[in-house]
């Protein structure tokens, strides 16, 4: 029987509206929780792919040297993981009598393993995707080779003992990488090739890398019986997220984004329902004092409402379900529109998790209301003003807290960042409540002074200080994450454009002699390109830290490993400057006074090897060796397109020893054609294409903004929801005395214009509070998650009351209106 | 015997000026099928003498006896059966329940009670409070003496013993509230069901058995009316009052 009065009840209050609001907010709960998980999920394994491609595979293992034992690639395909090999090695290369140092690279059938290679028939033009690998006898060869040695598709090209037919140029290579000082140009040759070269000798310096690529969960136990094999000197396992490629940082703070900003997403959701059912609970108190009375039993009622409210959740989470759904298909849609590619699909794991997440919000925010709700005494029927007693409040914060937190872990999977999180978010509320009623209170002064109206909404203000900063709470809440949200957005796409300008150079150019370096410069100036300065490179290693020699790859010393001291095991390239590079920023020590001796070391590099100010280096350049000081440690952003360097020396050093010079610059795409009448004079500096590489960054950018945009709209949702239900709530509380008011003659005008004053300035108050808020929280987002540089938000001093003001006001103003509107004496009975 | 006894019944509560006594211990007793008007100044204590009796409340002293049983004895559950078999109510402020329609609210004290089908007894009293053409309006569709009456067929589904209503007409303009009186003077009558009042209305305590008076939270008048209504009333059920046969004077 009981079920018949949940269901009856039920479908009325749906139809008068009185459960929107609370069914609006799990809705959105669900709608936000499984779009946002489809989405990222899905934009996640896109992103992957696509990153898969900048190493040509979704993992590699590089091995200096030496080949690893063929068991290690039989127990990959065991594990259904499909390899390839990629072998490099530096030779000179020999055409129309001329000579050429170049990159050799033998790959076997499969390579790439993700991404593509592309072809053309003339260097440096568009290339279209190629079939295959180059066949036997056959080179693909890059575009700056054909340059350099005066090259024509169907030449011969002598490579050690072994002569190749050119047949296309190699005009992209997924996993060509950023390294361009190691990029002599590309000589792609097929792997069974390599034996018939004859360069392959013990002592040679060889990288043999395997590139993996398979599902996650392949991989994965792949990855756990291969890694502690390895010897971590020579053999190194690489995957995309390891910082080597340009959009690992980029990735990495996008996801970042995308889950905090869901979590509030969430957070707020969860706080929209909580203000609901409260509401809801209130509205029922006499029902329940009524059926008690009447006879009904507290279990009765207990499954009366439960049922209700379960029901209720069960149409919310489903309308969730299919807006997530459709909300999801159509941003995904829109997105692979953009991106001109499909997203890969996924499981079902996301539908599970909105519905625990609607379930969780439905019930458990409820679950202290309908306690409330049940413990209302019988004699409110007498007397009205009695409503539950004894049930403390802690109760309702304890509940709420760990609903909340069990939120966090299930949604963020991760214990440290829910309870970092959830402690910051505890403590900002407590902050807020304090400043809210420490405004409250400051007000008082100033409204005395005011008109009718604004008095009135003083009084007002006053008269519910308590409740009111709990409101205001709310309120900040909302206008403070959706303000963090957004200006955290406009931070993350500004950083990143700030990285990769439309005029981000596009080309490296390298191996420029020293008596060329000023007639190229000149060059540049006179053709209008935006280039870099030319920076000297003197190739070197570092031999020894502090007098302790460095372990080095090459040296043939048999000695105690225990001896050495972490080095590079290759060669560097060293430079000099009198000046601090653009976009390095010093950490520690000061640049070079004229005519100091010293190096200014990477900051990373410096972590890694680990030195630090003071200690003193030894490099041999040629057949010299000499120690210097580390006199700074730098900074570098390896993202920006421009020549970066590990060691800087001051001039005083190196400046006479023989170099060659690096610039990077912007050539415009109309102006591509030019390209070989600009470098003619320059027939040995050698160019190297990146726009590929700077158009799949951009992309893959695009692509996060994308996606981060769309969280955010999800988060405004969320956040406005709960204003609406607050003010719902708020007004809802008053309308007794609206109605009061009103029948002693108070002109509705005056009315919804005192109740309007006072959100303005609640909204205004709010929004200031969440102002400061969001710098305290950005600052510590900006410096402590996103590792970006701190900034100030000057525009949302303004925009933050603002748009507290306007949206609180206007939503009150909307709630007022509706309610005077009706007769007084159907207010009246209504509150009977 | 009576059916509803009270047992030097006190109230008092806690406020932050000290304990208040806002009912003096007192005693009374309720036969089957009386009808008893509970008259006095506003804020004597009438609503809290119906609250004890009809075990919304308990007494900070005393007990209340409702068919031989003391209600001190049972726990809210148990309270709330008794109330949902022997007693019904009506309020002031009709307490309808506002998303149910007219009907679903005469139906529910049945159907929290376990009945099956209560529609038809439903139908039937709406029927009688002349609201058949309304069964599928909300309470806010409906005037307020159009309220009283579903409330008073709410009232009547259980067949109670006891009916407890606290000025019932206290919302209503005259003439409606002598068509409620009327209904609920005939039902008692059809039903034999005991009638407790609580009303301003001397017209309508006039008509009663007897008027118990309330004087700041004292009971200082339990006399039987010997006018008109009262002999109207006694000649219909044969139920003679019990109370004590003092000489009522009825305040204006
Ligand atoms: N919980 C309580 N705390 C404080 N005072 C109370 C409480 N309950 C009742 N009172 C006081 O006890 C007195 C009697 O209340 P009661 O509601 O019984 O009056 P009443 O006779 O029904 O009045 P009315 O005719 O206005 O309905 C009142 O003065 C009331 O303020
Ligand atoms: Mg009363």
């Amino acid at each position: 029987m009981w079920h018949k009065i949940s269901w009856r009840l039920l479908k009325h209050e749906l139809r008068r509206g009185e459960l929107t609001i609370m069914a609006a907010a799990v809705a959105l709960a669900v709608c936000a929780v499984l779009s946002l998980s489809v989405f990222s999920e899905r934009l996640q394994l896109g992103l992957m792919e696509r990153s898969a491609e900048f190493l040509a595979a979704d993992r590699v293992l590089r091995s200096r040297g030496a080949e690893i034992p063929t068991e290690w690639l039989e127990r990959a395909e065991q594990e259904q993981v499909a390899w390839a090999r990629r072998t490099t090695f530096n030779s000179m290369a020999f055409a129309n009598d001329e000579l050429a140092l170049v990159d050799v690279k033998a790959v076997s059938d499969g390579y790439p393993l993700r991404g593509h290679l592309e072809v053309a028939s003339e260097p440096f033009t568009e290339g279209v995707i190629a079939e295959g690998l180059p066949g036997p006898g056959e080179a693909w060869v890059q575009g700056s080779l054909f340059q350099q040695l005066n090259l024509a598709l169907g030449d011969r090209l002598e490579v050690g003992e072994s002569e190749f037919l050119v047949t296309k140029v190699l005009s992209s290579e997924p996993d060509s990488g950023f390294n361009v000082f190691a990029d002599s140009p590309t000589v792609l040759i097929h792997y069974s090739e390599l034996a018939g070269t004859g360069l392959i000798q013990p002592g040679s310096r060889v990288n043999y890398n395997y590139l993996f690529a398979g599902s996650a969960s392949d991989l994965a136990s792949f990855e756990n019986w291969l890694v502690p094999q390895l010897d971590d000197v020579s053999q190194r396992w690489q995957n995309i997220q390891d910082g080597d490629s340009p959009l690992s940082a980029a990735l990495e703070r996008a996801e970042r984004f995308m889950l905090l900003a869901s979590l509030l997403g969430v957070v707020l959701a969860a706080t929209a329902v909580a203000v609901a059912a409260q509401r809801y609970a209130q509205r029922n108190f006499d029902a329940v004092a009524v059926m008690k009375t009447l006879g009904g039993r507290k279990g009765q009622v207990a499954r009366i409402f439960t049922l209700h409210l379960l029901l209720l959740t069960s149409v919310s989470i489903l309308i969730g379900l299919l807006l997530g759904i459709a909300l999801q298909a159509s941003v995904v849609g829109w997105v692979s529109g953009a991106l001109g590619y499909d997203l890969p699909n996924t499981g079902v794991g996301p539908y599970w998790l909105a519905i625990a997440t609607g379930l969780l919000c439905a019930l458990m925010f409820s679950l202290y209301p309908l306690l409330r709700l049940l413990n209302v005494p019988p004699l409110r029927v007498l007397r009205r003003d009695l409503d539950a007693s004894g049930l403390s409040r802690w109760l309702h914060w304890g509940i709420s807290g760990t609903t909340i937190f069990a939120l966090m872990v299930l949604y963020s999977g991760s214990y440290l960042l829910s309870l970092a999180l959830f402690a910051g978010g505890l403590l900002a509320m407590f902050l807020l409540l304090g400043i809210s009623r420490l405004f409250i209170r400051a007000s008082r002064t100033a409204g005395m002074q005011a008109g009718s109206s604004w008095r009135l909404a003083m009084a007002g203000l006053q008269r519910r200080a308590r409740e009111n900063s709990m409101q205001m709470l709310s309120f900040s809440v909302a206008v403070m994450l959706f303000l963090l949200v957004l200006a955290l957005r406009n931070e993350l796409l500004e950083d990143w454009r700030g990285q990769l300008p439309d005029d981000a150079p596009n080309f490296f150019v390298v191996n420029v002699a020293s008596q060329q370096a000023e007639p190229m410069q000149a060059m540049f100036a006179r053709e209008g390109l935006s280039a870099t300065e030319l920076y000297p490179i003197i190739p070197g290693r570092l031999t020894a830290i502090n007098g302790t020699p460095v372990r080095d790859a090459v040296s043939k010393e048999e000695r105690d490993d225990s001896e050495f001291r972490e080095g590079f095991g290759r060669e560097l390239q060293l430079t000099w400057q009198a000046d601090l590079p653009a976009e390095n920023v010093l950490r520690e020590g000061q640049w070079f006074a004229p005519g100091e001796s010293g190096v200014s070391v990477e900051s990373q590099v410096a972590d890694r090897i680990g030195v630090g100010l003071g200690d003193e280096l030894t490099f041999r350049i040629a057949a010299d060796e000499f120690t210097v000081p580390v006199t700074s440690i730098r900074d570098v952003d390896w993202n920006t397109m421009q020549p970066n360097f590990y060691m800087v020396f001051s001039p005083n050093l190196i400046e006479n020893m023989p170099a060659t010079y690096i610039a990077s610059f912007y050539l415009p795409d109309d102006r591509r054609p030019e390209l070989y009448s600009l470098f003619r004079e320059f027939p040995q500096a050698s160019l190297i294409d990146v726009e590929d590489i700077l158009a799949q960054v951009r992309d893959v950018i695009s692509h996060v903004s994308l996606a981060i945009t769309f969280v955010m709209v999800l988060v405004i949702g969320a956040g406005g929801l709960v204003l609406v239900a607050q003010v719902q709530a708020t007004l809802e509380e008053r309308q007794q005395e609206l109605v009061i008011l009103r029948t002693l003659g108070a002109r509705s005008s005056l009315l919804t214009r005192a109740v309007t004053y006072e959100f303005v300035m609640l909204g205004a108050l709010a929004g200031l509070i969440a102002t400061i808020a969001m710098e305290l929280s950005i600052y510590v987002l900006q410096t402590q998650v996103f590792n970006m540089a701190p900034s100030l938000h000057w525009r949302f001093w303004v925009l933050g009351p603002l748009l507290g003001a306007t949206i609180v006001a206007a939503l009150g103003w909307s709630v007022c209106w509706r309610l005077l509107r009706q007769q007084t004496g159907n207010l009246i009975r209504q509150l009977a | 015997m009576a059916l509803i006894e009270a047992r030097s019944v006190s109230r008092n509560v806690a406020t932050t000026a000290g304990k208040l006594q806002i009912l003096s211990p007192l005693s009374l007793a309720i036969d089957a099928g009386e009808v008893v008007a509970i008259v006095g100044a506003s804020g004597s204590g009438k609503s809290t003498l119906l609250s004890l009796l009809a075990g919304l409340d308990l007494p900070s002293t005393g007990d209340v006896i409702v068919d031989n049983v003391s209600l001190g004895d049972l726990d809210e559950e148990q309270r709330a059966i008794l109330r949902g078999e022997k007693i019904g109510f009506i309020f002031q402020s009709f307490l309808l329940i506002q998303s149910l329609s007219a009907l679903e609210n005469v139906m529910l004290p049945a159907e929290l009670a376990g009945s099956r089908n209560p529609e038809k007894q439903a139908r039937e009293l709406l029927e009688k409070v002349g609201l058949g053409e309304r069964l599928t309006h909300y309470p806010n569709q409906l005037s307020g003496g159009e309220q009283q009456r579903v409330a008073i067929a709410r009232a009547f589904i259980g067949e109670p013993q006891i009916l407890f209503a606290d000025e019932p007409t206290g919302n209503l303009d005259t003439e409606t509230g002598s068509r409620i009186e009327e209904l609920l003077f005939e039902l008692n009558r059809e039903f034999g069901t005991t009638l407790v009042i609580v009303t301003h209305d001397d017209s309508l305590a006039q008509r009663c058995d007897r008027v118990l008076r309330i004087a700041g939270g004292k009971l200082v008048e339990q006399g039987a009316n010997t006018e008109a209504g009262a002999e109207e009333k006694s000649s219909a059920k044969g139920n003679l009052a019990t109370g004590s046969k003092e000489a009522t004077t009825d305040v204006a």
